[in-house]
């Protein structure tokens, strides 16, 4: 864990769950895993608020336990998991995408409560989609489990380990904690339930007011039929899965901006075929045959065999490797190359790093060193075409910051200067961690700021709020207009001027972390890619 | 070293034409500050993508910052009394559904002490109902009146959101909203008595004689 890497963890809980959440995580992930009562002592807090932290964060599968010697539960905080905190949005924007409202406002509730047993979903799905829609008309509970069981066939949702049924004539004390376990069979096994029913439409504030009594809901329940039907079956959001479809959605785009719209489709059709064949970490796909590619275009992409063909053999040709030709049989045996397409897209946020840092001759000389691999400082003038003094200066400003390494190859044992070579080359690993490295500080400094944006402007903030609650009561009761006129203008020129920069500083700053993890994103999966291979 | 540089030869031990400095050229200063905090950028930053995906994440995103505020899991630090009772503060708390962890998935240790937390101020209330006037303090009484005060505002805020709706149906609320309150007391009898089992149970266990937690008992006795 980096310095930077806490850092972000630390804004993400905080944003989250608050403050002692954010003490008892940041806590946890520096000093690794450690019992509860450790934690209570070394964080100042008192054993009630650490109890209820560790329940929100093992709620939210931050935190882990475990059971070691002579009883004693340790708790470890999943920090890599932290991180996922910031692409929630994007999950859901997935979920919205593929799956309409309905799979956004699933994957949303199970991101929102880290994990729930599917009627809960699917009631609290409908209700609120009941709410949205006009008077008289209500979602009906049958529908979202519909949409439920496609995101756990689609493994988009997986069940959460299990607690292992044991009999109540269990002699002895119970253990500390629960042993859970993963059924791999049924991770994706939706139960059988009879949901049926609507959406209720609910007063908002008599709702909200008492919170949903607790009390009522398992008393109907009880009512109809004797336990909750999948009382303990929890389900949470499959990250890996989206993950997996972020990187696919990134090796179609490449496709597509490199060749042509035709040959993205083909490459699209061929990563859903092997979507759930494949795990989400395999370096290729499985092969498929040109015949069988050519069975499974979507319907109305008129190409004939032969277009295909060609264009399969063209990708195979293509230099960066992104589809491969594994064998003949079945009119050509293809793959797709998962490692390489990952490497590919890498290199090319690396280079464009370089290129918007350092201008576009630096990019030259990086774009040299990456593909000569090894070069010496006079090669690369020569190379670049650029004036040695202009190169080394570039050669070194890149040196400095880690996007170009130096090898030194010494003639003689005793390393003297002059008697070495030194090589100038791209470790692109490292410059991946570099960069990525850099990222999380980047996002840290942005959520950072715009805390600091929302907190100089808190007065205002809270005034336009005021104002606006009082605007929206007084129209609801019918105010005339010149009323609501002078409402309004409680908030003066300047102040709405000020406001109107801040929620332009505030979106802006939003839509750079939102595309910074975009890129961390792409960095992270190269690296875990890379790591497996070696 | 030091009696090369007498004799006007280089001060370095290597050749420095090897790292690609002509002789008599200039060596660069030596930097002895930290970087700028803000350093002069030779190149803009390009700006961001936009669209209607971008825009659509955003909106999810600034939602769903608001949203986890509200949820059960945020935790707010407990705040220190303030001089003046603010007026928006009411409004702020009412919104929290309330959260029962599944305890089965949890380690036994996590679960009684946290249980009384949760329950402590709520106990408290369902015993004033329950004992009636005997108990009551000023201080008691104030909070009453808050809470009835919060509970009729609540429901003039529904008039306002649905006119539509008929008187009768208000009525209807009303009885729900007692049964409810009822249901709810009968829970809490319950967790204060499942509470006071797990509190004895768990005493010795929590080893309270804890050097560092002695001011946490302190805390506990204000439930």
């Amino acid at each position: 864990m980096t310095q930077a890497e806490i850092k972000l963890c630390s804004l993400l809980l905080q944003e989250h769950f608050g403050e002692i959440v954010e003490k008892i995580g940041v806590h946890l992930i520096r000093t690794g895993s450690q019992p509860l009562r450790v934690i209570a002592h070394d964080t100042g807090t008192s054993l009630d608020q650490v109890k209820k932290a560790l329940c929100v964060l093992i709620q939210h599968n931050l935190v882990i336990y475990q059971v070691h010697k002579r009883g004693v539960v340790e708790y470890e905080a999943q920090c890599s998991r932290v991180l996922r905190m910031l692409r929630y949005p994007r999950y859901i924007y997935t979920a919205k995408t593929l799956y309409s409202d309905t799979g956004e406002l699933i994957v949303e509730e199970l991101l929102l409560n880290g994990k729930m047993a599917m009627s809960a979903v699917v009631k609290k799905v409908a209700d609120r989609l009941t709410e949205t829609m006009e008077d008289g008309k209500t979602m009906d509970y049958a529908e979202v489990s519909n949409t439920f069981v496609r995101l756990a066939d689609t493994h988009f949702v997986q069940r959460c380990p299990l607690v292992p049924a044991t009999e109540n004539s269990d002699p002895g004390p119970p253990p500390p904690a629960p042993t859970l376990v993963i059924n791999e069979k049924d991770m994706y096994l939706v139960p059988k339930l009879s949901l049926i029913g609507k959406g209720k439409r609910r007063r908002s504030s008599d709702e909200d007011a008492t919170g949903e009594p607790k009390a009522k809901r398992p008393k109907h329940t009880t009512d109809n039929k004797e336990p909750i039907p999948d009382d303990g079956i929890y389900w949470q959001a499959n990250l890996d899965r989206f993950h997996q479809h972020f990187r696919d959605q990134g090796i179609v785009s490449a496709v597509a901006n490199r060749m042509d719209q035709t040959s993205s489709e083909i490459v699209r059709t061929m990563l859903r075929m092997s979507e759930i064949t494949t795990s989400s970490s395999a370096p290729f796909t499985q092969p498929l045959s040109s015949n069988e590619i050519f069975r499974s275009l979507p319907v109305g992409y008129n190409i004939s065999k032969q277009v295909l063909d060609q264009y399969l053999t063209l990708l195979a040709d293509d230099p960066l490797e992104f589809v491969g030709k594994s064998g003949d049989s079945g009119g050509g045996m293809y793959v797709i190359n998962l490692h390489k397409a990952l490497g590919s897209l890498a290199t090319a946020t690396l280079e464009s790093v370089v290129q918007e840092r350092f201008g576009s001759r630096c990019a030259r000389i990086f774009r040299l060193v990456l593909q000569k691999k090894h070069l010496e400082q006079k090669q690369v003038e020569d190379f670049a075409m650029i004036p040695a003094k202009e190169a080394k200066d570039m050669l070194y400003k890149m040196l400095s910051e880690n996007f170009i390494s130096l090898q030194e190859i010494p003639k003689t044992p005793d390393h003297a200067p002059s008697r070495t070579f030194y090589l100038y080359t791209v470790n692109i690993l490292s410059a991946a961690r570099m960069l990525l490295h850099r990222c999380y500080k980047s996002v840290a400094n942005l959520i950072e700021r715009r805390q600091f944006e929302t907190k100089e402007n808190k007065r205002l903030l809270e005034k336009s709020q005021r104002v606006e609650a009082i605007i929206a009561s007084m129209q609801a009761t019918g105010a005339e207009e010149a009323q609501l006129q002078e409402i309004e203008e409680m908030i003066t020129a300047p102040e709405r001027q000020q406001l109107e920069t801040l929620k332009r500083n505030v979106n802006k700053l939003d839509a750079c972390e939102i595309q910074v993890d975009e890129t961390i994103f792409l960095l992270e999966s190269y690296i875990e890619s890379t790591m497996k291979r070696q | 070293m030091a009696g090369n540089k007498g004799r006007g030869r280089a001060a370095y031990t290597f050749n420095i034409e090897a790292v690609g400095f002509s002789r008599g050229e200039k060596l660069p200063d030596v930097v002895l500050k930290p970087p700028p905090l803000f350093p002069d950028t030779d190149y803009k930053p390009v700006p961001l993508k936009t669209g209607e995906g971008e825009d659509y994440v955003l909106a999810l995103k600034q939602e769903l910052r608001e949203t986890v505020k509200r949820m059960p899991y945020f935790v707010e630090t407990p705040e220190e009394k303030q001089d003046i009772e603010r007026y928006s503060k009411r409004y702020v708390k009412v919104y929290k559904e309330e959260w029962i962890p599944d305890w089965r998935r949890l380690p036994r240790e996590l679960m009684p002490r946290k249980k009384c937390k949760k329950a402590g101020p709520k106990s408290k209330k369902a015993k004033d109902t329950g004992k009636g006037t005997s108990l009551t303090n000023t201080a008691d009484v104030l909070k009453k009146i808050e809470e009835l005060e919060k509970r009729g505002d609540g429901e003039k805020s529904d008039e306002e959101n649905e006119e539509k709706e008929g008187s009768k149906e208000k009525s209807k609320e009303g009885d729900d909203d007692e049964d409810d309150n009822a249901a709810e007391q009968e829970e809490y009898d319950e967790e204060e008595q499942e509470e006071e089992n797990d509190y004895i149970n768990s005493y010795f266990e929590d080893g309270d004689d804890f050097g560092a937690d002695s001011d946490d008992n302190m805390d506990e006795a204000t439930y």
